[in-house]
């Protein structure tokens, strides 16, 4: 356990060091907030805005999804990083286990999303409107589920790519389709009129099920409560967590 | 990287959304401003290999070079820029073959001046990084920068809406450049349906100020931070 403190201490204070990185995200964010949303909230259609209410509080909780996502995803960069610099042979010298060293990395990469998000999520909750107490422990809950699983995949894309470039494009590859096939951006309904595979790539996609259990909390006027989406995104955590911890103690050990 | 987002927004996004959105051919509209906005983004990586030439001692080696800073920057901002030009051509390509253009004469006119746009994106790039003098700043800078001025343009949605939306976002839209590169892409295809500016020489001049400004102010910067090692 102490080794998992020490590996999640590690990795946070790397994750100060590119504060100014950090700055620049969420800017990126918070002009998607502040101009896109409005602006597109003034051209949604008739038929999408009654389905939805406004876009820009549509968004706002597919924002912090979007923010926890970019964060937890760092992680994977770091590791690739650590790998093509020969870092991992320090890390696997330290003290610990492997599979205190392989949980520590998961745990911090979905603890580091979480606190990222946090100030995105908070803005969400100033506009759309604040949760009970007990809906924002299931929030955060479900999103660090969330934030675990994408850490997990990321670590699982960095330890079996051997450059920077393939890590780069996979997690291109990844990111895109994940985000751009979910209901981030805009709703199931739209997804579902542009083709049934888009709507069951979207609907199973763990990125829509957390935006939309937000949703349908902060809006319960627009938006129902999916037990099936909550699974969804326990089966992604859970897939990518084993798989990261798996492959970091095992491929690492062999390189 | 460039290509999957590319592929990933016209064939994910760009359809989805024309789907949600009351504006007419919309997905058009988007592939169209998408183009410029891949443009924008590549001719902006001359900044980034002025700090990778400073750092492996090649800026010494280019110093040394029996040409003027004058001819060294504009000769660069070109090459940046062309060398986005030909990185992008295949999608813009892509675009046009996918919104179906229409017009070849006026699209020439409209590709010459993105080719302006380009060369005037790399050389205030290359002014940044110059002024700037450390890659991570610079990076965050034309990150933020990025995120301000792809949304405060008309690459993702016509200026009459984002002056409905609010009259500053408006107004900063009206005077940005993108704004100009995407406006006169759309018109260059023909496609009447996505040409929302009445005179395209509006938006040419537009870009031929931006291109002499960030030139002119890309070889004053370059003259002055550069000697006696002022760049490290």
């Amino acid at each position: 356990m102490k080794g998992i403190i020490r590996m999640v201490e590690h990795d946070f204070r790397n994750f100060f060091r590119y504060k100014w990185w950090l700055v620049g995200l969420i800017s990126m964010n918070l002009a998607d907030l502040f101009v896109s949303a409005l602006v597109y909230n003034t051209i949604l259609r008739p038929s999408v805005s009654s389905a939805i209410g406004s876009y820009f509080n549509f968004f706002a909780p597919g924002l912090a999804v979007t923010g926890l996502f970019a964060s937890a995803f760092m992680i994977g960069r770091e590791i690739n990083m650590e790998r093509r610099r020969e870092v991992h042979h320090y890390m696997l010298s330290l003290p610990m286990t492997r599979l205190e060293l392989a949980i520590g990395r998961v745990l911090s990469g979905g603890l580091r999303g979480m606190m990222y998000m946090s100030p995105l999520l908070l803005t969400c909750f100033i506009f759309v409107g604040f949760p009970t107490i007990w809906q924002l422990l299931l929030i955060l809950a479900v999103l660090f589920m969330l934030a675990v699983g994408i850490s997990g995949l990321s670590i699982s894309i960095a330890v079996s790519t051997s450059s920077l470039e393939k890590f780069i494009t996979a997690r291109g590859a990844v990111y895109y389709v994940l985000f751009f096939c979910s209901t981030v951006f805009y709703p199931l309904t739209v997804i579902q009129s542009a083709g049934a595979t888009l709507a069951t790539l979207a609907e199973i996609n763990p990125l829509s099920g957390a935006s939309d259990m937000i949703r349908s909390i902060l809006m319960p006027r627009f938006f129902s409560f999916s037990y099936l989406s909550i699974f969804y995104i326990a089966a992604f955590s859970a897939t990518f967590t084993f798989t990261a911890v798996f492959a970091y103690m095992k491929i690492l050990e062999r390189k | 990287m460039r290509v999957i987002w590319f592929v990933s927004q016209v064939l994910l996004f760009g359809v989805i959304a024309a789907k949600m959105v009351n504006v007419p051919d919309y997905f058009q509209y988007y592939v169209g401003g998408l183009s410029v906005m891949t443009l924008y983004s590549t001719a902006i990586f001359i900044g980034f290999d002025i700090y990778e030439e400073a750092e492996h001692g090649v800026f010494e080696y280019l110093l040394s070079l029996p040409v003027s800073r004058r001819q060294l920057v504009i000769g660069r901002s070109i090459g940046g820029g062309l060398r986005a030009f030909i990185y992008v051509g295949p999608l813009v390509a892509i675009s046009l073959f996918v919104i179906g253009a229409v017009n070849p004469l006026s699209f020439a006119i409209a590709l010459l001046a993105l080719f302006l746009f380009s060369f005037g994106v790399s050389g205030m790039s290359i002014a940044i990084a110059v002024l700037i003098k450390s890659s991570d700043r610079f990076d965050i800078f034309m990150g933020v920068l990025d995120a301000f001025i792809v949304r405060l343009s008309t690459t993702m949605y016509p200026l009459k809406i984002i002056q409905q939306t609010n009259p500053i976002y408006g107004w900063t839209a009206s005077l940005n450049p993108l704004s100009y590169a995407a406006d006169l892409f759309r018109w260059g295809t023909g496609l009447e349906k996505i040409i929302y500016v009445q005179n395209p020489l509006l938006p040419l001049m537009g870009i031929v100020a931006f291109f002499g400004l960030f030139t002119l102010l890309g070889i004053t910067i370059y003259e002055r931070m550069i000697e006696g090692g002022g760049w490290r």
